[in-house]
């Protein structure tokens, strides 16, 4: 008796003590040590990987939900910072010991409800806006020896092509590929910046890679991301 | 992302299953630790038709260098590559006496009071007990994609004699979202056993036969058993988490015909309030 005794009042100080901590509402928020443990796989692979960059992404519900300007907060006891967030709802993570050990809470400035986190790798940008065809073969081929370092099921995928995103607002993505002094302009379309974004409404312009290895491609604006394409 | 919410809180099962986190890389000097209460029904012993409710203490750490207790394991993450995890692995295997199986472990010191009890013609009266035994062993896990997993591990030293092996092989669907905040885990596998682990756990001697009335009965090495189940992780808050469990398993193989298996499928449902510190 004793016993079922001290089992319910255990129980029931811990349902108590459960419901009564004062935390952000469900789906507001996104552990650091989880966020943490995403980002730190490119940090530990020891391949190449000078001409990519690892961003954290924010991913709305809801298409749309995302509201430019708005910022990834960092609360934990000590740490207090804001991410600012691009247009792709990317930031740079930092990966701070403090924060792991204080349990951090990742937090947007403004609230949404429904907001989960990834990791996304992307091709570094030039501020020249123009790529040699061979430079975005071989940051491709590194996405894809990281992406194959950290998952089996890319073993299978080679590297296909680039896609470049631009921003909604503004002019019209404007991208050409000079090759054996031609010069040709690629059609943009509409679609999403990375796969699985909820969000399929940027500019992006697919460049895919042919036999051709010599050549340029010039970015007449600048993109917001070249995505690696592995198919 | 998925892997995010691979949270391998330990759920206890009878057989005191072997339990490896997936491997969690954090800053040196740090660690990441659940712990918490709920409660756990579960058949009396493996193989019997009564269950028993007990609290069910959870507590997973896991250390920088690669250290982890979870549930009744302990362990160390050797591999430095995010696809492949192995290592040494330590289990508690719990005792086993009249009132079925004994106090069990789920991470460190959880331990059971039962506290409802339906004894309904004991077919472990007059067997000898088995007591609780530390195996040792290793464990091999594959990561097919970021969200499958294959698991194995080989633990030897259970039973009185210190001479049963188990190997456990599993597959594990890790982290289906089903809302923010809401994730499902499926797992299924199979428990390969020598048998000398048989005899000791499913087993009845002669002596044995003579105290329990029990038929006498030596099993053969195979698998013991196969399983399946689900995990639902709900994360309350940051900071806190409620963990439920639910696994079923079927005695298959020569253990399927011991006189001490009143019933070959056995269901255990576990529930658990943790506080991730």
């Amino acid at each position: 008796m004793m016993r079922r005794a001290h089992l319910t009042a255990c129980v029931t100080l811990l349902l108590t003590a459960g419901m009564a901590v004062a935390q952000p509402r469900a789906g507001e928020w996104v552990n650091y040590r989880d966020a943490y443990r995403a980002m730190v796989l490119f940090d530990k692979y020891g391949g190449p990987k000078n001409l990519l960059h690892n961003h954290l992404q924010v991913l709305a519900r809801d298409k749309g939900a995302l509201q430019p300007g708005a910022q990834l907060l960092m609360k934990g006891k000590t740490v207090q910072t804001g991410l600012a967030l691009d247009p792709l709802g990317r930031a740079v993570l930092p990966l701070l010991k403090a924060a792991y050990d204080e349990n951090a809470v990742l937090t947007l400035s403004r609230p949404l409800v429904g907001f989960t986190v990834r990791p996304r790798v992307s091709l570094a940008l030039r501020a020249d806006g123009s790529y040699e065809v061979a430079d975005l073969r071989a940051a491709c081929e590194q996405a894809l020896g990281f992406a194959r370092y950290a998952d089996n099921s890319a073993r299978g995928r080679q590297c296909t092509g680039v896609r470049l995103v631009f921003p909604k607002e503004g002019e019209a993505p404007g991208v050409r590929v000079r090759a054996g002094g031609a010069e040709q302009a690629l059609a943009p379309a509409r679609g999403a910046a990375f796969a699985g974004d909820a969000d399929d409404d940027f500019p992006v312009v697919t460049y895919r890679f042919g036999a051709q290895p010599a050549g340029q491609i010039v970015t007449y604006n600048a993109p917001l991301a070249i995505v690696p394409l592995f198919e | 992302m998925k892997p995010f919410f691979a949270l391998a809180l330990a759920a206890a099962s009878t057989a005191a299953s072997a339990q490896t986190p997936a491997t969690n890389p954090m800053p040196d000097g740090s660690r990441d630790m659940y712990a918490g209460l709920g409660a756990v029904s579960r058949p009396r012993y493996e193989g019997a038709d009564s269950q028993k409710v007990s609290a069910l203490p959870v507590l997973q750490v896991q250390w920088s260098n690669g250290i982890f207790i979870s549930g009744m394991s302990a362990g160390m993450h050797l591999s430095n590559r995010p696809t492949v995890e192995y290592g040494p692995l330590l289990t508690v295997h719990p005792n086993r006496d009249e009132s079925g199986t004994g106090r069990i472990v789920d991470g460190v010191g959880v331990s059971t009071s039962p506290l409802h009890f339906a004894r309904t013609g004991n077919r472990l009266d007059g067997m000898e007990d088995v007591s609780t035994r530390l195996e040792g062993g290793f464990f091999f896990n594959y990561y097919l994609a970021p969200e499958w997993r294959l698991t194995s591990s080989v633990l030897f030293g259970s039973g009185n004699d210190r001479d049963g092996a188990r190997m456990e092989l599993g597959v594990q669907r890790l982290a289906v979202q089903l809302a923010p905040q809401h994730t499902l885990s499926f797992n299924a596998g199979a428990t390969v056993v020598n048998a000398d682990y048989n005899r000791a756990y499913f087993g009845v001697t002669g002596q044995e036969s003579w105290q329990s009335g029990n038929p006498p009965y030596r099993p053969g090495g195979g698998i013991k058993d196969v399983r399946a189940g689900v995990r639902w992780n709900w994360a309350l808050s940051p900071s806190w988490m409620l963990v439920t469990n639910v696994q079923a398993t079927r005695l298959v193989g020569s253990v399927r015909n011991s006189p001490l298996v009143e019933r070959p499928t056995n269901v255990s449902v576990s529930a658990a309030f943790a506080y991730r510190f």
